[in-house]
């Protein structure tokens, strides 16, 4: 039965079904149980919280970035998906320090002073709490005292920032060197993403990795947190 | 002259296929029942939730050579890719057009909730919105050009090509006010984002404007803005 459950909730995951009310892939499937339901019932029929984890969420997400890199999957299936496994994330979150199950790291994420485009943030956002990282998002056009603020705060392990423009990229610098003369730069490794910037530019601005898109914003920030474990 | 300055609102249709592809998809992919109805409904519902509306000016062009274009009024454009447009015209029409601000309002909120993949959709349908009313707009100045026997270029933008995304105050200064309650920021971004300004040429049948493509001669082949020979 527990395997079953796991099974169910993997399979949701792959459908991109938060709740009873979604259709997956197919039609037909509004009106069955989906991730958040599937999670409730798992709780309480006693299903350890880290194969829930592990085995259904993970799994599930594990098979949908697989069907990404071979075209079968789109950017809004991953979204969907992602977004399944962030809401029963919300519900396993309170249980898990009580599980001894540490999360993934925090990561900060926001748009610089002056940016107001915020889309591929935010699926930057949902694929890492998919990826089963707590984000933080601080949204777009944010002054860079509010960035620092919030890392002094939150102390998070990353930090992603966005730009759209070439006028607003130099705002990543002046955060990290804002977080450099407030002794916070080593509090957490700095990621940036956005149309303008590259792997040269972040090099040269001093921050710790760029991700051309949402999917290799998360691989990077994974690849980091393999090196700090 | 006898081409007119227009104000008022349009009416547009959402296409699903645009949408979709705004948000990733290419033609040939099929769509998971769960997208294709959120996609549905938002388009159904966003009708709430936008006001298209367009004000445009025309003006005389008084002169255009090397990177400047002098136009009545004295609004100077600075662009080489502006300047072999205006060359060959007689008038210029600057519009701005948006959808309003409820939508991505209610994007914004969406997102702030968690919500990413709905506002990623709902962000698409007012993107399609705002591109279908500009090109409503288009439509009308063509019209208008058409009974004068002129024929307009397509739509050129403040930030694409050579052009400086600063020169947004120039265009704004030259509608004179009627800018639709849109604004812009420091960074001459327009708020509401859905919104879409820039010019349109108006010339002679012999001016051969219509055909106008920077395009053809750029070698940016990833240039997001890239039009190619039968695109608008």
């Amino acid at each position: 039965m527990p395997e079953n459950m796991i099974d169910q909730i993997r399979e949701n995951v792959i459908q991109g079904r938060v709740s009873s009310d979604d259709e997956g892939m197919e039609e037909g499937m509004a009106g069955q149980p989906g991730v958040t339901e599937l999670v409730e019932q798992a709780l309480e029929s006693g299903v350890p919280i880290r194969d829930i984890v592990s085995k259904g969420l993970s799994g599930g997400m594990d098979i949908v970035g697989k069907k990404f890199e071979a075209g079968e999957y789109f950017i809004p299936d991953m979204l969907a998906s992602a977004e399944a496994v962030g809401a029963a994330m919300d519900i396993l979150q309170p249980r898990l320090a009580k599980s001894g199950i540490k999360t993934k790291g925090t990561v900060i994420v926001a748009t610089v002073k002056d940016d107001l485009h915020d889309i591929g943030k935010n699926i930057v956002t949902i694929l890492l709490r998919g990826a089963g990282y707590v984000v933080k998002d601080l949204g777009n056009n944010i002054d860079t005292q509010v960035i620092v603020d919030a890392v002094r705060d939150e102390k998070p392990e990353f930090l992603g920032l966005s730009a759209l423009l070439t006028s607003t990229m130099a705002r990543m610098e002046d955060v990290i060197r804002s977080l450099e003369e407030n002794g916070l730069r080593e509090q957490g490794k700095i990621i940036i993403g956005g149309a303008p910037v590259s792997d040269e530019f972040a090099r040269s601005i001093g921050a710790d990795g760029y991700g051309a898109d949402g999917f290799q914003a998360v691989a990077v920030v994974e690849a980091l947190t393999a090196e700090e474990t | 002259m006898v081409l007119t300055d227009g104000k008022g609102g349009v009416d547009v249709a959402i296409d699903k296929n645009q949408v979709c592809q705004f948000i990733g998809y290419d033609d040939n992919h099929k769509l998971s029942a769960r997208i294709s109805s959120l996609v549905d409904d938002y388009a159904k519902n966003a009708q709430g939730l936008i006001n298209p509306l367009y004000s445009y000016v025309v003006k005389d062009v008084e002169w255009a050579r090397g990177s400047i274009a002098f136009i009545e009024d004295s609004i100077i454009f600075k662009s080489e890719v502006i300047v072999q447009l205006l060359e060959r015209c007689r008038h210029v029409a600057i519009f701005v057009v948006t959808i309003g601000k409820y939508l991505e309002e209610t994007a914004w909120k969406l997102a702030r909730d968690g919500l990413i993949l709905q506002a990623t959709v709902l962000d698409a349908v007012g993107s399609d919105a705002v591109e279908k009313a500009a090109g409503r707009v288009e439509e009308r100045i063509r019209e208008m050009a058409r009974s004068e026997r002129l024929v307009i270029s397509r739509r050129f933008s403040p930030g694409y090509c050579d052009w400086n995304i600063g020169q947004q105050r120039m265009l704004f200064h030259a509608l004179t006010g009627d800018t639709l309650g849109v604004r812009l920021t420091a960074e001459c971004l327009m708020i509401p984002q859905k919104s879409i300004s820039g010019i349109i040429g108006i010339g002679t049948a012999d001016s051969n404007v219509e055909n106008y493509n920077p395009c053809q001669f750029c070698n940016k082949q990833d240039c997001p803005g890239r039009r190619l020979d039968n695109q608008e």
